[in-house]
């Protein structure tokens, strides 16, 4: 953690990647969503508002910081085509495994215990939504030891 | 995605120097007025933030223990958690090596499972105390700690999901 007088623009910084990480996790849902069949949209929506509001809190955190909140993407590239149910499921566990990798990095660079507190919770969230695509994509084991953390 | 979730800057080798090598940070200070002030308070925060680290290891022992009690209770539940319960020991390993000064504990081992009672609730309950257990210290540390506390808290309310 920086102590050279930038820990604030480091956390801020952070807080803007898992901004960044949010805008596209909620792009993602759309496909997500729009992947699966009307009766299982449901963890999808879920998912999606989850991160609609994680976004819309780290913007708030942002402004009230000056600091200048990282738009949405004009578009995004989808790491492989998503034609299925199973296809949704396993672009559901990038987009949940990209924010935590996110919050795990925001964790590294937080000064303040209340940026913390939101992200443990959000990285557990994040763990929680994962473990469900991870089974709804028949991958195995469905859960991680350590989400987020680099190797 | 190409605008990735995934942070591209995110700074791999500063986290797992930072979370395997707290203890260097305890080794030899150099001389020099307030930069040896501000050194000495640095060592001081790092051995707190290694005391707070090596404080969870026994929260950590307790689940491995708890994973260990349920396969001895009944081997077939054993078995279903058994991924669940090599995750665990892979926790403690990376928590022990972040607070190489925590020694093991004899008396992390919960109390064990209820005979004839739902094994899965059980180890669902201590996994869960153990998870909030992390979370909280992790908003009391900061850096490399942080990460790693906050990581093996997700990865326990991962295991209470999958427990479910």
């Amino acid at each position: 953690m920086a102590d050279d007088g930038s820990t604030g623009s480091t956390e801020d910084a952070a807080l803007d990647d898992v901004l960044a990480a949010e805008h596209a996790a909620v792009w993602g849902y759309g496909v997500v969503g729009a992947a699966l069949p009307p009766e299982g949209r449901g963890p999808a929506a879920d998912g999606e508002r989850a991160h609609r509001d994680s976004r819309d809190r780290l913007a708030e955190l942002l402004d009230e910081r000056d600091a200048d909140p990282v738009p949405a993407g004009a578009g995004y590239e989808l790491p492989f085509p998503v034609l299925s149910a199973a296809d949704a499921a396993a672009l559901a566990v990038v987009l949940e495994e990209g924010v935590s990798a996110a919050w795990v990095a925001l964790l590294d660079a937080a000064a303040d215990a209340e940026v913390r507190q939101l992200a443990v919770d959000s990285l557990g969230a994040a763990e929680e939504r994962a473990v469900a695509w991870r089974t709804a994509a028949g991958r195995t084991p469905v859960t991680t030891a350590l989400p987020g953390l680099p190797d | 995605m190409s605008a990735s979730p995934a942070p591209a800057g995110f700074p791999r080798r500063r986290l797992l120097a930072g979370s395997a090598g707290l203890a260097l940070l305890l080794a030899g200070c150099t001389s020099g007025g307030s930069g040896q002030a501000a050194q000495e308070a640095g060592n001081r925060e790092a051995r707190a933030q290694e005391d707070r680290l090596a404080a969870q290891v026994p929260v950590q022992e307790a689940v491995v223990a708890a994973y260990g009690a349920v396969g001895v209770a009944d081997a077939a539940v054993g078995e279903s958690v058994a991924a669940l319960a090599g995750q665990a020991q892979e926790q403690l390993d990376r928590l022990r090596a972040a607070a190489p000064g925590a020694t093991a504990s004899s008396s992390s081992a919960p109390p064990g499972p209820p005979a004839g009672g739902d094994l899965r609730a059980w180890l669902r309950d201590q996994v869960g105390a153990a998870a909030a257990a992390h979370a909280a210290a992790c908003v009391e540390v900061s850096g490399a700690a942080a990460a790693l506390l906050g990581s093996l808290a997700a990865g326990l309310r991962g295991h209470v999901a999958a427990l479910a």
